[in-house]
């Protein structure tokens, strides 16, 4: 820190160039090193609420089969709803309440992967705070950043929030059975999604069904 | 959206540092804020005031520089700025294409900061 005396000897300024950003950049480096040490596989499920990232991590666990050698980390503000949905599926469960944060940050996962028992464990899921602002900006380590929108939020849910899909991996449209009920055209939300980011895989799912949970697996690079 | 919980870290480190200053009052603080992050500079503004209240910093001046976003291709090598991308009712810019060549192989340079700048103190 470089302290700069200005305007006689009363005012000074203390020098800081501190970016806040930044600090959970780095967290999140030091927790993909962690993962990799241990060979885990880690994704980050983000996605609005109520688009189906609990149902996305359940049917993806129902088709691996893997039971415990998948730990979830299920974050929510207050409840544990989502963390006893997941462990019908047999993984190991961790809950993180944010209590009101509107996002899981790196420190939150670095604590909840230091009080997780992950011997044994090769693939693990972190299911962020529904919302699709905030989650974008705080990196979190995993390998990959999967991001699930669905029919029912309408059409233009990837153009209204690009920062997110931008951020993405992987896009998953899910509910994709009611597009007709919600007068919405997949093909016109890839075409978005395209325009973001055209890297992502752009994946139709019914996750409670199993449709296109193959497919979401494989782009995952896993193994059925 | 998270305005609240960077505007405590922000009010945090100032305090923190006029403990360890000799500080009598803060009479003002300096961020940077780059313009491909998702903070509200009036929002942020707002709540350092809100938490400044009380403390040494109470009626500190917030001064917000806005750091413009700068992205490098990765296929032409343009480095510069963004567009707005008003044709697709982005408001904001987005980094997706490179302004030269059209090629989505974008990095970013600069816009994701949010910094602490400096703070103008007296004894």
């Amino acid at each position: 820190m470089k302290i700069i005396k200005t305007r006689g000897p009363e005012v000074f300024d203390i020098e800081l160039e501190k970016d806040l950003l930044a600090k959970n950049r780095r967290l999140a480096k030091e927790n993909r090193k962690r993962f990799d040490r241990s060979n885990i596989l880690t994704i980050d499920i983000m996605g609005s609420i109520g688009s189906g990232k609990t149902s996305l991590i359940k049917a993806i666990l129902k088709r691996l089969g893997m039971g415990k050698e998948v730990a979830v980390i299920a974050g929510d503000l207050t409840t544990t709803i989502d963390a006893e949905r997941i462990e019908t599926e047999g993984a190991r469960v961790i809950q993180v309440n944010t209590g009101k944060e509107c996002h899981l940050d790196a420190n939150l996962i670095r604590q909840a992967i230091d009080r997780m028992k992950l011997d044994g464990v090769k693939l693990l899921f972190i299911e962020n705070v529904g919302n699709l602002i905030c989650p974008g900006e705080f990196p979190l380590g995993a390998h990959q950043r999967l991001v699930v929108t669905s029919v029912t939020e309408g059409p233009y849910t990837l153009m209204k929030h690009p920062y997110i899909f931008r951020e993405a991996d992987i896009i998953v449209l899910n509910k994709i059975d009611l597009a007709k009920a919600m007068k919405v055209v997949p093909s016109k939300l890839e075409k978005d999604a395209r325009k973001i980011n055209p890297d992502a895989p752009f994946i139709r799912t019914n996750a409670l069904r199993g449709k296109g949970i193959p497919e979401v697996i494989r782009a995952l690079g896993l193994k059925i | 959206m998270h305005e609240f919980s960077i505007s405590d870290e922000i009010v945090r480190t100032v305090l923190d540092t006029v403990e360890k200053n000799d500080v009598g009052k803060v009479l003002s603080i300096q961020l940077e804020i780059g313009e491909l992050t998702l903070l509200n500079a009036e929002q942020v503004t707002f709540w350092i005031h809100e938490l400044f209240k009380g403390s040494a910093a109470e009626g500190a001046k917030v001064i917000v520089k806005t750091i413009k976003a700068r992205i490098k291709c990765e296929s032409c090598g343009y480095k510069g700025g963004l567009t707005s991308g008003q044709q697709d009712h982005f408001q904001h810019p987005i980094p997706c294409t490179c302004l030269k060549c059209g090629s989505f192989q974008v990095k970013v340079e600069k816009g994701r900061e949010c910094i602490l700048r400096k703070i103008q103190a007296m004894r």
